[in-house]
């Protein structure tokens, strides 16, 4: 149930971003979800995309570092307290959030939420045992 | 002018008495180092040369030079003339490959080296009536120990305060009535700096009279700054640890360069390129056989040191020869806060590390009056991306290993693979942003 997404170092100046989309657009890759956490002197720019294996070939090719890592992806109900019902599962469970970011675009209504937790597999099953929607990786990727 | 007295009788003799004492000296010399040091026996040998050779001072340039790598090639007492039990005290100083400079003092050495010092800060205007505070750090380097002991031979209250803790440093000096101050030029002018913030004014409020600054060389624009700032006279002071440490030369009053010891160094100017010796006056790398050491004795030391001599009698009276400001290096040996580094070991320690390409840039340059040092490195391992915690990790092990190895301070700045500059041929790694540079 995990999904792939694309970790990738970018230093903290301008341009570094536009000149990563400028790659991945000229090869057609479809940006699903984008979070950026930096520091002072550099950044680590995290992106779900439609095809992450293609993606993180291509730009390794161009000398960027950037590497696929898996990630769980939910979708949480319309109302107020949703996400927080998520995070007391998970701490609940003693399973420790690392960051979380959301998606930029969606057919439906709600956006799905990135998580990385540091036991993955385990918060997979406690959130779908308390009836959260985990989305696998087909709904993700497919256009 | 020059009430200031003279320590030694042997900083006044006649050029012939030097000649001779230097002479005789270079003989023993040659003589004990080979006999007890196999490094030299061969290089003689191979030279040609046997000790008995040795008829006139001009013999002197058919010696084979000694270089810094000849250190590492002996680590740690390979260049030692006598057996460890005579040894009495061991200093160190960076060295490539991680692996420091060593060098040993007998007895007699320790003896030798606080004349050497007292002469030196006698030459600066300290008395038995000062008190001496020693801002350099203690430790494995020549610096602090080296003008303590020569300071108490010459009856000044030493105050070991080492370096850094800077606020500290002001209120022993205000407290203590220090009246003679011994650090790098640029950390006097940072404790200057210091002290205003702390809304002290070194002019009237501390009784600073005399500055001996060494372990780096400095501008006289630095100088200048120094003796307004704090209301003090400054001299500066030359030496290695390879040599002795400092107590090689030193300014005295009159300020025309520095006296070196003759009776205990012999100097030579040579053209760096060719090896060739020069005359007086002429500018190049300065050489010195040391002649009166008994646990490490070191033939014609290229210090890579750009200089020149001058012979005339000085107007403080003394008779030894003075070496002019240093100009500049001969090699691209880098002098920060008085910590002597070449590129080539921060490249070592840099390859040793995994998750960084083997390109890199440093850069060098004033913060206040402070050296500071970036180094930007290539990180190619994705892995690390994870999360910061690796990220950081990678930088604290950076910055730790450039400590413990190098003992220099430096901000690490991670970037991206591909975006340091690529050379073909001499590659010019570093920008060194400093004040006459």
């Amino acid at each position: 149930m995990l999904i792939k997404q694309l970790s990738i170092f970018i230093p903290n100046k301008k341009g570094s971003l536009s000149q990563l989309t400028d790659i991945l657009t000229a090869h057609n890759i479809d940006i699903r979800a984008i979070a950026v956490f930096d520091t002072a002197e550099f950044g680590i720019l995290r992106i779900v995309v439609d095809d992450p294996d293609r993606a993180v070939e291509i730009l390794n090719k161009e000398g960027v570092v950037a590497k696929v890592s898996k990630v769980i992806a939910v979708e949480p109900e319309d109302k107020p307290g949703s996400l927080n019902q998520i995070f007391d599962i998970l701490k609940n469970v003693d399973i420790n959030i690392e960051y979380i970011y959301s998606f930029i675009m969606r057919k439906k209504e709600m956006p799905y939420i990135v998580l990385k937790v540091d036991q993955q597999e385990k918060a997979v099953e406690e959130l779908t045992a308390n009836g959260i929607n985990v989305i696998n990786k087909e709904e993700i990727y497919a256009k | 002018m020059f009430d200031g007295k003279i320590w030694s009788r042997e900083e006044t003799l006649d050029r012939d008495e030097f000649e001779r004492i230097q002479l005789e000296r270079l003989k023993e010399t040659v003589e004990r180092v080979y006999q007890c040091v196999p490094h030299y026996k061969k290089k003689l040998t191979e030279a040609g040369i046997e000790p008995g050779d040795i008829r006139s001072l001009s013999d002197l340039s058919r010696i084979p030079f000694t270089v810094k790598d000849d250190f590492r090639e002996n680590y740690p007492f390979g260049l030692f003339s006598v057996p460890q039990k005579e040894v009495v005290r061991l200093h160190a100083s960076s060295g490539t490959t991680g692996k420091p400079t060593v060098v040993g003092y007998t007895k007699k050495d320790m003896d030798t080296w606080s004349e050497l010092i007292a002469r030196l800060v006698t030459m600066a205007g300290v008395t038995d009536e000062d008190t001496a505070q020693i801002s350099f750090g203690y430790g494995l380097f020549t610096g602090a120990f080296g003008l303590h002991q020569g300071l108490e031979r010459v009856g000044a209250s030493v105050i070991p305060m080492s370096s850094g803790n800077t606020e500290k440093q002001i209120m022993i000096m205000k407290d203590f009535g220090t009246t003679a101050l011994i650090s790098t030029p640029s950390y006097a002018l940072h404790m200057a700096e210091v002290a205003g913030e702390m809304g002290i004014d070194p002019k009237k409020e501390l009784k600073l009279k005399w500055g001996l600054f060494g372990g780096e060389g400095s501008t006289e624009g630095m100088r200048k700054e120094i003796n307004e700032r704090w209301g003090l006279f400054a001299t500066e002071n030359y030496g290695m640890s390879e040599l002795i440490g400092p107590g090689v030369s030193g300014e005295c009053l009159a300020m025309k360069g520095m006296h070196i010891s003759e009776d205990h160094f012999l100097p030579e100017i040579i053209d760096p390129n060719t090896g060739e010796v020069l005359g007086e006056g002429e500018v190049g790398e300065l050489v010195i056989t040391t002649i009166t050491k008994e646990a490490l004795p070191i033939l014609r030391y290229r210090t890579k040191d750009i200089t020149s001599l001058h012979y005339e009698r000085c107007e403080c009276g003394r008779t030894t020869v003075r070496m002019s400001k240093i100009q500049g290096r001969s090699d691209d040996m880098l002098i920060l806060g008085g910590v002597n580094v070449f590129p080539s070991q921060i490249e070592d320690v840099l390859l040793r590390i995994n998750g960084i390409g083997p390109h890199y840039q440093i850069k060098v340059f004033k913060k206040g009056y402070l050296d500071k040092i970036e180094v930007d490195v290539e990180l190619v391992d994705a892995d690390l991306l994870d999360s910061f915690a690796l990220l950081e990790n990678l930088n604290g092990k950076i910055r730790h290993q450039l400590r413990t190895v190098l003992g220099i301070e430096a901000k690490v700045n991670l970037v991206e693979p591909r975006s340091l500059a690529r050379f073909e041929g001499k590659a010019k790694r570093v920008i060194d942003m400093r004040e006459g540079k």
